[in-house]
């Protein structure tokens, strides 16, 4: 454990607004590099950031409104660099928004554009919205940690045990490597095995932390989590160091949690990968997906041989008030059947495909790609007549981007997003989980079928 | 380029959930597919307002809508000045006490301030506080009471208010005379010391300290009470809080007036003035319901908590929310306690018996349906 963790009190940023004129590409691309550099990446690092910035910047210019500059803003995340460009989007260009889009439009020179560029020189990327009309491109860069050795020497500790909500770095940074000696990969966060980017986390606030100590201080479990939207915390764990205390220590740390979100805005807690010291009766299992990692393994070199069922938990920190939903009738059955088991009460709301003729031409999708887990992401942000061979290029695209893993949310409380179901079915999606109040109503997981190879 | 509006809000807001109430009747009981819905989730009294207080809801003019009430609830103070023996100017009345909880904080902390309570107690002293911006000093429960040393021991320059809620909701615990005085001596005059008797008239026992008492010696001590718990008036919202009359001055300060409604103040006067066989008998109806609930937890082998104040808390073999979707399932509407940081249990209002029985059988059903849920 060699490396330094930053102290990011004050996070730093840098905000340039630029007019749409490829002229000043340069000023963009510097100025990324520039910034990267300062915020602690290291120089290829700054350079992959630099050249996602030039990508995205040279594309937004062919395709964003004219009238009003982009605007770039460069921040610290403390492990990480974005790369932020909001724009206002006019109805004519937002297809080329789309990741696949570039594939087959304005043939020929545009052959690959943008996103795609981007998705390979960057750790993660992405297209959100904040307006109406406004949308953000966005890259990450990740800085560069070193690897440590997870330690799995067997742990004695002396009961009782009692919580620390505010452990320093080194504690943290020990408590890791403890978990990542007793747990497998799939069951923790990434940098568990590069602990002082863990720790740099959680001293930035990405991740929230609990760790339980022995009578001495020893570490003796650990767990963390993150905020997934406005309601939601998404957490893992709880990860235990002394089997002989296992229970105790889960129990200990699920309800120091449990505790510390329960009185602030997060309406429901998930488990992206609970482990099997999760005490029994506590969450509700949602179902599960079946992930198959990145091929290389992501950064812990080790991939994922076989596909894991990977089990989704989760509960309500308030009551449940209820809601409507809209679907596409072909969903009643999977919905009625998970509402029922999970006693969630819903006004299932039958959504019809809007007619094409009051459709505009096209769609968007919006997709965030995440290298280290080899998963894509796709949600659904305006309908078109050409939805279904926009998500087939989509999927096809992805795949061509070595991302074994690719799910669709649909956000149950848009009617039209309810109603694009036989498309996704159509394109080889099916519906996997419903996590309740993750969007603005309940949010619909659904896969694409895994390819055999 | 202009803003959207999601950009012209400030992040703190962005950020912040505003308070779901649960909806109104006919809605839930229409999404959970149920006829009837028992409402035990918020301690209110099922018997209803003491008889003269009916009488004047019922004798209540439509035409008085059109008039302001009194700005300062004048003549209800004059009421809890007679009952209690004090100047009505030492009586500052509310739209429930939760509307004087606010005035209390903004009266007294200042950036940098604290203030100290338990972390498994009513949520609104913390609420509060963190939302104005202050730091809410949270003490866990001892034995399920609140600690009185470990609360002194978190106390420092920039501590101005303690909250003790006595009884304390949801464990029924409170601190004796005793306790209450050693605390009191310790605190020393060097903050304001908030005594929340929101249960207080559930309390039999004459060991159980009066706030009203207290204050006349301890010029630091301030009492909430309110009508929505044993006076059954929540649909009405009034509260007050009491004190020295240089402490309550400050805390008129930051009060909004008028926020106590025509119907409300001679309600709240008129359910003062006819309690006794009120009291009594919502007393009764509390230690009947107790009697059957608890001998059934004790069968069903379950942990719960039962101390003074018309509720009762009950730990579940599933997640707390999941047992309240199931029993709303069954027209039973409970108070889940994740939020009071006891995930797993539910608190239950304690009703008349045939309510009771009625959630007793729910609750067995739920118990048999979740008994083999995985995780
Ligand atoms: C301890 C405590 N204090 C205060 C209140 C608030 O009562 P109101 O605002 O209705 O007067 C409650 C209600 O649940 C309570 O439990």
């Amino acid at each position: 454990m060699s490396a330094s963790t930053s102290n990011h009190s004050a996070q730093h940023q840098l905000v340039l607004e630029l007019p749409s004129d490829t002229a000043f590409l340069p000023s963009a691309a510097a100025a990324a590099e520039n910034a990267a550099q300062v915020f602690g990446l290291d120089r290829n690092g700054a350079l992959r950031l630099a050249l996602a910035v030039e990508e995205f910047f040279a594309y937004l210019c062919r395709h964003a409104g004219r009238e009003e500059p982009i605007r770039l803003t460069l921040s610290d995340g403390g492990t990480l660099t974005r790369a932020d460009f909001r724009f206002r989007a006019g109805e004519v260009s937002l297809r080329a928004l789309n990741f696949a889009a570039s594939v087959d439009m304005d043939s020929g020179e545009d052959a690959e554009l943008g996103l795609l560029v981007a998705a390979r020189t960057t750790d993660r990327c992405g297209l959100t919205r904040s307006g109406p009309d406004v949308f953000h491109v966005s890259a990450e860069v990740d800085r560069a940690y070193p690897e440590a050795e997870p330690q799995s020497a067997p742990q004695h500790l002396t009961a009782p045990l009692r919580l620390e909500p505010a452990p320093a770095s080194g504690v943290v940074q020990h408590a890791a490597l403890l978990a990542a000696g007793r747990y497998p990969a799939r069951l923790r966060p990434h940098s568990f095995s590069r602990p002082a980017r863990f720790a740099d986390m959680v001293a930035t606030g990405q991740y929230q932390v609990l760790l339980a100590l022995d009578t001495v201080g020893r570490p003796a479990g650990l767990i963390c989590w993150r905020n997934s939207g406005r309601r939601a915390v998404v957490f893992s764990g709880p990860y235990v160091f002394d089997p002989a205390l296992a229970q105790d220590t889960a129990r200990l740390l699920t309800e120091g949690f449990l505790a510390r979100v329960a009185r602030t805005e997060a309406l429901c807690a998930f488990s992206e990968r609970p482990t099997e010291d999760l005490p029994h009766g506590w969450f509700e299992a949602l179902g599960s997906l079946t992930l198959h990692g990145a091929p290389d393994g992501g950064d812990d070199g080790k991939g994922e041989a076989q596909p894991v069922d990977q089990p989704a938990f989760f509960r309500h920190l308030r009551e449940d008030a209820g809601a409507a939903v809209w679907a596409h009738p072909d969903l009643f059955p999977f919905l009625r059947r998970e509402y029922d088991r999970l006693a969630f009460s819903r006004d299932l709301l039958a959504a019809e495909p809007t007619a094409p003729a009051r459709l505009p031409a096209h769609s968007l999708l919006a997709t965030t790609l995440d290298r280290l887990r080899g998963l894509a992401v796709l949600r659904p942000m305006l309908d078109g007549r050409d939805f279904e061979a926009n998500l087939k290029a989509h999927v096809e695209a992805i795949r061509e981007q070595d991302m074994r893993d690719i799910l669709l949310h649909l956000d149950l409380a848009e009617p039209w997003q309810g109603a694009l179901f036989p498309a996704l079915s159509a394109c080889g999606f099916a519906p996997r989980l419903v996590l309740p109040h993750a969007g603005d109503s309940d949010i619909l997981v659904c896969q694409h079928a895994p390819v055999h190879s | 380029m202009p803003p959207s509006i999601a950009e012209l809000v400030p992040e703190y807001i962005r950020a912040f959930e505003a308070y779901t109430p649960s909806r109104p009747d006919p809605v839930l009981m229409r999404q959970y597919g149920v006829d009837h819905l028992h409402r035990l989730n918020n301690n209110e009294n099922a018997l209803g307002p003491p008889p003269a207080a009916r009488k004047v809801i019922e004798a209540f003019e439509s035409m008085r809508s059109a008039i302001y009430p009194s700005g300062d609830s004048y003549a209800l103070r004059t009421v809890l000045a007679e009952r209690f023996g004090k100047d009505p100017e030492r009586f500052l009345v509310g739209n429930g006490s939760c509307e004087v909880i606010a005035s209390v904080i903004k009266a007294f902390c200042e950036k940098g301030d604290n203030i100290i309570t338990a972390d498994k107690t009513f949520a609104v002293y913390e609420w509060v506080a963190e939302f104005s911006g202050f730091e809410a000093r949270l003490i866990p429960l001892n034995n399920w009471g609140f600690d009185p040393d470990a609360m002194l021991a978190a106390m420092d320059s920039r501590t101005k208010i303690l909250f003790v809620c006595n009884p304390n909701n949801p464990t029924g615990t409170w601190w004796d005379r005793d306790t209450m005085e050693r605390f009191l001596r310790g605190v020393g005059g060097r903050a304001i010391v908030v005594i929340d008797e929101a249960y207080c008239e559930y309390v039999d026992d004459e060991r159980f300290p009066d706030g009203m008492e207290l204050m006349e010696r301890h010029k630091n001590v301030v009492v909430f009470r309110t009508f929505s718990k044993m006076y059954a008036l929540a649909g009405l919202r009034v509260g007050y809080v009491c004190g020295q009359k240089e402490v309550v001055d400050y805390i008129r300060r930051t009060h909004i007036v008028y926020s106590v409604n025509a119907m409300g103040q001679p309600a709240a006067a008129a359910a003062l003035m006819d309690d006794a066989e009120h009291i009594a008998a919502t007393r009764l109806m509390v230690a009947e319901a107790k009697g059957l609930l608890l001998p059934a937890f004790d069968e069903l082998g379950l942990n719960y908590v039962s101390n003074a104040g018309n509720f009762v808390m009950v730990e579940t073999p599933a997640s707390d929310s999941l047992i309240y979707r199931q029993l709303m399932r069954r027209g039973i509407m409970v108070r889940t306690m994740t939020g009071f940081r006891f995930p797993n249990w539910i608190r239950i209002s304690t009703v008349q018996l045939p309510v009771m029985q009625d959630f007793l059988a729910a609750f067995r059903e739920v118990l048999a349906v979740v008994g083999g849920d995985p995780a």
